[in-house]
């Protein structure tokens, strides 16, 4: 008999109450393997694909796409693989309980693809004679493994352990890469493999100095040469369920993306109900701009200064590197710093990590990857959730100053403009620099104006002193 | 570029090298084979073929005959680098490197060492080692495991006759003791030869095919066998990186270690015994400095721990083949 189990819509960070069936990947009674997409489920932030965990089919499919559903409902039963009667599947189907799908405190932001535990496998007769030692012999008889057709690896052909772990996995699929034609001896001194990467990624080794031993030329010289591809253009996002209905006038009518339902709802509550105060103030860019400038090879956005700098000015004032929950104030020990990212389904906020330990080059390139899945949809909900500080910038845009919403339950962002050309008294002379217009808006219920005052002038301080970033 | 074998390679590299530089002699049992004998002076220059033409060009003062005792050769050799000499030592059988392993490990590894550097010891020594001959178990040995251990001493065993030219020439431009290892079995082996200056720097591996699923690290004679197999398994669409060593001692730690990094899977392919093996020092290279980048055990490919047998059905079980590499490709891609 087939072993079947439930598929249930998965919760996704703690404030999913419900999905989207965007598509089934996979049709009823299709066989599947291991790592399949099953489905594409969308959430008010992301869409994600549901993968297999183990092979299998579906023997019934029960929601329709299109539709949405609350965390924990019954989408459609699972088999192993193997067949079902009508009355199995029934006999699942009318048995499910939804789980309780409640609020924890924590700890229930993982993906929970709801497979109950398997049930208990066919204990199998070991014959006492048989040449296995005692961990494997209690392993085999859990995992329900038929060690008759195994070959020991042991000593002398004994069933170890780890042979019946190995034969309790599903199978390995390697994915081959096959030959490639065998590189022309540059008759540089260099590796094997930067010799490879040198005609792979069409860099010269002439001009490379070897740091390997006599100067050999290693594979993280040649690595170090390579210019890294244009990020290619985002794949285009998947249609949007509902059709485009036309209306008097010119006017189209479309209805809100449940993510843009989600954007308005937390921003008006935002709004509504945070008392925001700003603090505002012109900052000179000319040196950290000319700093930048001065970077060789793969160059920091202005932005990817802007997120260290934030992050230090946090850990001088740990006062604005906060939540706010209810009462309660909840102070971060590193900045999560939240970067407004603007799709086209509409505004997300990745966050980089850690900001304060990171490198600004490094930050580049946390940045780079979150803002290209962001646009193509795919974030993951950890790296989206949470942030203890946000900042937007407007910047490439041209515009000059502008005050953002908070981004809850976070107390603070960090508005950022152009860098426009300004006078300044430049200890007493009148200079023309690049000047930055910020605006910081914070939660007056946890933040005071001193507060705001004091995390300005460290940012001020770290933007106009670069060197110090 | 010329066509030649490896043993015509070693040939024109040892005279064309002996031209250039009277300081190298070459002594062995038979290296000048019978001169005089029939008559004149043309001798058969070594029972494999590698001496002939020298003693005929270079006379009784460069190209000597000594008695059947290795530990007077390799003596012999170490007196005469620290003389100013460049000696070139032939032992016909590798197998007999055992009784002048004083004159070989406790002296000549250790002479610029434990003088200070004030002098150095140019020799290169000669080994015929390799089974696949028929030629019993004194004569079949893969020795090269135990010299490369030796520190002082450089390893060397070519697989082409391009890398027979440029590894002995390096060898005899250098002024270290250098162990070069030929194979009986690839003697015959034919290939292109780069005309004029051709040196080939130690410790710097070759990489004889490309492919990303398998590193198979070989050296000598192995490497014909793992492009055996890189061939079949290339049909089955399976792509193997084919390192071929070169030297053993500098080893190209580097080489086998990038290679892993982009595979994940290891093979060592080593004509010689398992235990303190060329392939466990590199299986524990890659098991101590890549585990990371590992998707299944390294495999090693090995004689087994015996000595090789005589009978030739039973000594060809006994040397690893390019069916046994196959299958450890083929086991490791299915490890799970």
């Amino acid at each position: 008999m087939a072993n079947l189990k439930p598929f249930t819509m998965p919760k996704w960070g703690i404030e999913m109450s419900e999905g989207t069936i965007a598509e089934w990947m996979v049709a009823e009674n299709a066989q599947f393997e291991k790592g399949a997409v099953l489905a594409l489920i969308e959430t008010d932030k992301i869409t994600n694909e549901v993968e297999a965990e183990a092979p299998g089919r579906f023997v019934r499919i029960m929601a329709e796409a299109g539709g949405t559903y609350a965390v924990g409902a019954l989408l459609a039963v699972l088999s192993d693989g193997g067949e079902a009667s009508p009355a199995e599947v029934d006999a699942i189907v009318g048995g499910f309980k939804q789980a309780d799908t409640s609020f924890g405190t924590d700890g229930d932001d993982a993906p929970v693809v709801a497979p109950p535990p398997p049930p208990a496998p066919a204990q199998v007769a070991i014959p006492d004679d048989a040449l296995i030692s005692p961990v494997a012999r209690s392993r085999a008889m859990e995992a329900g493994v038929d060690v008759a057709t195994l070959q020991g690896s042991g000593r002398g052909g004994r069933i170890t352990a780890q042979d019946i772990d190995q034969a309790a996995r599903p199978a390995a699929a390697a994915t081959l890469v096959g030959q490639f034609p065998l590189t022309p001896d540059t008759g540089a001194f260099a590796s094997p493999m930067a010799k490879r990467l040198s005609v792979m990624h069409d860099v010269s080794l002439s001009g490379i100095e070897g740091s390997g031993p006599r100067g050999r030329i290693r594979k993280a010289d040649v690595l170090a040469r390579i210019v890294p591809p244009a990020q290619p253009a985002p794949p285009p996002p998947p249609l949007a369920a509902s059709p485009i209905a036309p209306s008097a006038a010119g006017v189209t009518v479309k209805p809100m993306s449940s993510m843009r339902r989600t954007i308005a709802r937390r921003l008006t509550e935002a709004k509504s109900t945070i008392p925001h105060f700003y603090v505002r103030r012109r900052v000179r860019a000319d040196r950290l701009l000319a700093l930048r400038a001065a970077v060789q090879g793969q160059r920091p956005s202005v932005n990817d200064y802007l997120i260290k700098a934030c992050a230090l000015a946090l850990m001088e004032v740990p006062q604005v590197n906060i939540q706010v929950h209810g009462n309660d104030i909840h102070e971060f020990d590193s900045a999560e710093i939240a970067v407004a990212v603007a799709t086209e389904k509409g505004l997300v906020t990745p966050i980089v990590a850690n900001a304060d330990r990171r490198s600004v080059s490094d930050i580049s390139t946390v940045m780079a990857a979150l803002a290209q899945r962001a646009k193509s949809g795919k974030l993951k909900p950890e790296e989206f959730s949470g942030g203890s500080f946000s900042l937007s910038n407007l910047g490439g845009f041209g515009v000059e100053q502008f005050d953002a919403i908070i981004n809850p339950p976070q107390g603070a962002i960090l508005a950022v403009g152009t860098a426009r050309p300004e006078p300044i008294d430049d200890d007493g002379a009148i200079r023309i620099v690049p000047v930055f217009h910020l605006s910081l808006s914070c939660d007056h219920r946890a933040i005071d104006g001193a507060d705001g005052g004091r995390f300005m002038a460290a940012l001020a301080n770290l933007i106009e002193h670069p060197e110090l970033l | 570029m010329a066509v030649m074998n490896i043993r015509e390679a070693i040939n024109k590299t040892l005279m064309d090298e002996m031209e250039r530089d009277s300081n190298i002699i070459v002594l062995g049992e038979d290296v000048v084979g019978g001169a005089g004998t029939a008559g004149g002076q043309e001798a058969i220059g070594g029972i494999w073929g590698t001496t002939p033409g020298l003693f005929a060009k270079f006379g009784a003062d460069r190209v000597i005959d000594t008695p059947i005792s290795e530990s007077a050769i390799i003596g012999a050799a170490a007196g005469a680098a620290l003389a100013g000499k460049r000696p070139v030592a032939e032992l016909m059988f590798a197998d007999f490197v055992g009784v002048s392993l004083d004159q070989l490990w406790n002296q000549m590894a250790k002479f610029r060492y434990m003088f200070g550097g004030k002098t150095t010891c140019p020799a290169v020594v000669r080994l015929i080692y390799g089974a696949g001959m028929n030629a019993a178990a004194q004569h079949s040995q893969s020795v090269y495991a135990m010299l490369t251990s030796m520190p002082g001493l450089k390893v060397v065993l070519p697989a082409t006759p391009a890398d027979a030219k440029g590894l002995l020439t390096e060898a005899l431009r250098g002024d270290d003791p250098v162990m070069f290892f030929e194979h009986k079995a690839l003697y015959g082996v034919k290939g292109e030869v780069p005309d004029g200056e051709h040196r080939q720097r130690f410790g710097e591996a070759r990489m004889v095919r490309e492919g990303g699923d398998v590193t198979v690290v070989t050296c000598g004679r192995m490497v014909g066998f793992g492009e055996k197999a890189a061939d079949k398994l290339a049909a089955e669409g399976i792509g193997v990186d084919l390192i071929d060593l070169r030297t053993t001692s500098p080893l190209d730690e580097e080489a086998i270690l990038d290679s892993v990094e982009a595979t994940g899977r290891l093979v060592v392919v080593d004509e010689s015994p398992p235990r303190c093996s060329l392939a466990a020092d590199i299986a524990a290279i890659v098991a101590s400095k890549a585990f990371t980048s590992l998707k299944a055990p390294p495999a090693m490919i090995t004689g087994p721990h015996s000595p090789i047998p005589f009978a030739r059905e039973l000594e060809r079980a006994w040397v690893p083949s390019p069916q046994k590499i196959e299958d450890a490709v083929r086991q490791l891609l299915a490890f799970r």
